[in-house]
């Protein structure tokens, strides 16, 4: 027992944590956005516009608070685009997802050309903080913004009128309204809400975890999430473990590099995808046989209805 | 009936679908604290007129009235503020959510904070407590029976404060136990003053559980008197008009000689679901009836013997020769005749058009470059025979109405003789007349020597056409009878496995009331 609360233990918790971060802001957006009954695999290029806008305006503005609200309210707008695109024309939800993550992913390369080699300071360090110091010194702002919200997202679903609702849109749009509900307005709300908290997870990448910008900061971490949200079965709470895959694994193979295992960094640095995905290859058949929890609305966008 | 007592008062009212005139000028009333049913065939406009009670439809012409005031019924949301709340045989319920979460989320006060201290929770579980107290609040809706989840549905609507509630066809999903729960459901409703109408055509529910019956036929009420006044005899004759003859729908005894088809020791399984050491024989000219709940694995046995699933174990063996088993290709093209169930989605491709759909019945025999005139000159002469709805062979499938596409189908599985027919809920969701067609099909081929598979949940039907009956429950064949033998009843106790297993006889007697 003595190992686990080591300090070595508890720096390789804290980078776990703090690698997980963007990826559980991501599958939580996601989930809600999958939970009304859309898929949304533009949040990698979501996660790009958040993170180069949040970065220009920390640079420019020198508040860190700032720049995580501007990639927001970035990403948000470009999950509009997929909204539109889908919930309004009526485009196929997995085109229109990707026409998104192309458009994202080459407006902030374009955008973020300046911007190379900049640095910017960040939050700064919570050590200071009474009590919680030598714990909180370890994680950042981002970390607490996502534990904080994983629960206060789940018991909004789980315990409110309208979590229930939109759990029910993603059920079935028909039998929704049949009760009264919009359904249209909450698909809208759910891919809006999905945008933000990507926008999120972007600044947080670039702003609060990196502080610097290169291109493809965010290295597939939003497609990532996308597979997580079906390991964490479109459940909140489940999100955190779920994205503690692919931190865990990251800060894994950093450690290992120094470690100096004889294994090519190239080779190691898949290890962040490769554990992720081999979960859901094992948890995916077991969970077919319990009938998934994939909401109803979801399979009919993979039957192309 | 004196007009002061009539909660609900319907006046000439008129609905014209196309050229069909589904309501011509009803007369009805209901009382309050009155059960009211509404007899007759399908087709004959009674969940229609319903229907414009409730909002679904506005009237060509006519006047609804509300104890006593004229009232405009524009939608049903209009109907629910009115007190007049409707159970559809689609339920609109979330299978995924749990009981309570679906009452919830139709509870028109429903709090925004649901935990479960909140105080909602006593009023809108209060029905379910009185009126379905086996069912717990926390199970998911996918987990509950048929009759459960209709129960639910009801309380839905009862949670509205509906006073006046529209049954339609409830009991035709139901078993016997289960139809005989919500008979219960129903008085007790009618005993605390609700208004009531039990649209059907089952006799037994009239006499079971209505105060008075409104006889329905072509839009019209021939029929309106008290149940203790009447029989049932009676009104059959009202309710068929005697138009319908039942003389092109008789049935030969099977050939007493050798066994045609053996259905030898099948198991197979698909995603979760099992079928388990069926084995059955059918000699030439049988009509095998398959009765059982639906979900009970009908599907799965159907797909099985037809080749679409691999069996685990045993073999279809027909005239000696298995043609379905374990590890080999089914040599059924030519032999067997399927008609699946929900036969939009398993036996046409929506798309494409009548000539394709109809020729992909022998796609095998089709060359590299089918001679597409000489399908579309099969698929008018299929299309004349089995008077399928436009005539159009080159309209895509997807357009036809439910009833044409199962002719459709019928006539494809029937073009030529066949030794085994499988037929699934044949006539679901057809008219008398459509049905009568497809039954003379089928029971022309059976005539011939064809052996007959009959997966059905409609007991009655059975009971009048097949020759033995066999109950599949939980994978399992649980018993079979002759149908001259059986009764509803013995049946039903089979349905809900009342012998094959004690947990299983648990449930039976929570169901009976």
């Amino acid at each position: 027992m003595s190992d686990l609360f080591s300090p070595e233990m508890l720096s390789f918790i804290a980078a776990a944590l703090r690698s997980s971060t963007p990826v559980l802001l991501v599958v939580l957006g996601e989930t809600l956005t999958q939970r009304v009954g859309v898929i949304n695999l533009g949040v990698e290029g979501q996660m790009l516009v958040g993170a180069i806008t949040g970065f220009a305006v920390t640079l420019a503005s020198g508040s860190p608070t700032l720049g995580l609200l501007a990639g927001m309210f970035a990403a948000t707008l470009l999950s509009a685009v997929h909204a539109l695109l889908s919930l309004y024309f009526g485009a196929n939800q997995i085109a229109s997802g990707l026409a998104v993550l192309i458009l994202g992913a080459g407006l902030s390369a374009f955008y973020g050309i300046p911007y190379v080699g900049e640095k910017i300071s960040g939050f700064g360090s919570m050590a200071g903080v009474p009590l919680l110091g030598p714990l909180l010194g370890q994680l950042s702002v981002s970390v607490l913004i996502a534990l904080l919200l994983t629960p206060l997202i789940g018991v909004w679903l789980y315990t409110t009128r309208t979590g229930l609702a939109w759990r029910a849109v993603g059920e079935s749009t028909e039998s929704a309204r049949a009760m009264g509900i919009n359904p249209l307005l909450i698909q809208w709300l759910g891919v809006l809400v999905g945008g933000l908290l990507s926008g999120l997870a972007g600044a947080a990448l670039s702003v609060d975890y990196t502080s610097n910008w290169i291109e493809n900061i965010s290295s597939g971490r939003g497609l990532v999430a996308v597979g997580l949200v079906i390991v964490a079965r479109w459940n909140p709470y489940l999100a955190l473990p779920a994205a503690l895959l692919y931190g865990g694994s990251e800060a894994l193979y950093l450690r290992m590099q120094t470690w100096g295992v004889g294994v090519s960094p190239y080779l190691l640095s898949t290890l962040p995808y490769v554990i992720p995905l081999s979960v859901l290859v094992v948890t995916s058949g077991r969970l077919r046989q319990r009938g998934g929890g994939m909401p109803e609305g979801l399979k009919a966008v993979f039957k192309g209805s | 009936m004196p007009p002061t007592s009539s909660r609900v008062e319907l006046r000439r009212l008129s609905k014209r679908f196309g050229t069909v005139q589904a309501c011509a000028g009803v007369d009805l009333h209901l009382g309050a604290g009155e059960v009211v049913a509404l007899l007759g065939e399908n087709g004959a406009g009674k969940s229609t007129l319903m229907k414009l009670l409730y909002g679904v439809y506005p009237p060509d012409s006519g006047d609804i009235l509300i104890d006593g005031r004229p009232v405009i019924v524009d939608s049903p949301r209009r109907a629910r503020a009115l007190g007049i709340g409707m159970v559809f045989q689609q339920f609109s319920l979330i299978p995924a959510l749990s009981v309570r979460e679906n009452l919830m989320l139709a509870y028109p006060g429903a709090p925004w904070w649901q935990g479960s201290s909140a105080g909602a929770w006593s009023r809108v579980l209060q029905r379910l407590e009185t009126l379905a107290p086996e069912v717990h609040p926390n199970s998911k809706v996918a987990e509950l029976a048929v009759g459960q989840r209709q129960q639910i549905e009801l309380i839905k609507v009862l949670n509205l404060d509906a006073s006046i509630v529209i049954l339609d066809e409830p009991t035709s999903v139901l078993t016997p136990q289960e139809a005989e729960r919500l008979w219960g459901m129903v008085r007790q409703l009618a005993d605390s003053g609700h208004t009531l109408v039990f649209i059907t055509h089952k006799m037994e529910d009239v006499m079971a559980c209505t105060d008075r019956v409104a006889v329905m036929r072509n839009g019209q009420v021939v029929e309106e008197c008290r149940v203790a006044d009447t029989t049932e005899q009676a009104l059959v004759t009202r309710m068929m008009g005697g138009s319908l003859s039942e003389d092109g729908l008789r049935i030969d005894s099977p050939r007493p000689r050798a066994h045609r088809v053996w259905m030898k020791n099948i198991s197979a399984t698909r995603q979760g679901e099992h079928i388990r050491g069926i084995d059955l024989k059918l000699m030439p000219g049988e009509i095998l009836g398959i009765a059982g709940v639906s979900g009970n694995g009908q599907h799965l046995f159907a797909d099985a013997m037809a080749g679409l699933v691999p069996l685990t174990e045993g073999e279809l063996i027909i005239d000696g020769e298995v043609v379905v088993g374990p590890k080999m290709r089914p040599a059924i093209a030519g032999r067997l005749g399927y008609i699946p169930e929900q036969p939009a989605v398993n036996a046409v491709a929506g798309d494409l058009d009548l000539t394709i759909n109809a020729a992909l019945g022998r796609f095998k025999a089709l060359a590299l470059f089918p001679d597409w005139d000489a399908e579309r000159k099969r698929t008018e002469e299929l299309i004349n025979a089995f008077n399928v709805r436009p005539p159009d062979p080159a309209l895509a499938v997807g357009q036809l109405s439910g009833g044409n596409l199962q002719k459709l189908v019928v006539g494809r599985e029937l073009a030529t003789p066949r030794e085994l027919i499988i037929a699934c809920y044949p006539t679901m969701g057809l008219d008398a007349g459509a049905a009568q067609a497809i039954y003379q099909a089928l029971f022309k081929q059976v005539s011939a020597g064809a052996c007959m598979l009959w997966i059905s949940e409609d007991l009655d039907d059975l009971l009048q056409y097949a020759h033995r009956i066999a109950v599949l429950h939980a994978g399992e064949i649980v018993g079979v009878i002759e149908a001259k033998q059986a009764d509803r009843y013995s049946l039903g106790t089979w349905m809900t496995g009342g012998v094959s297993s004690s947990q299983s006889i648990a449930e039976t007697a929570a169901l009976d009331p």
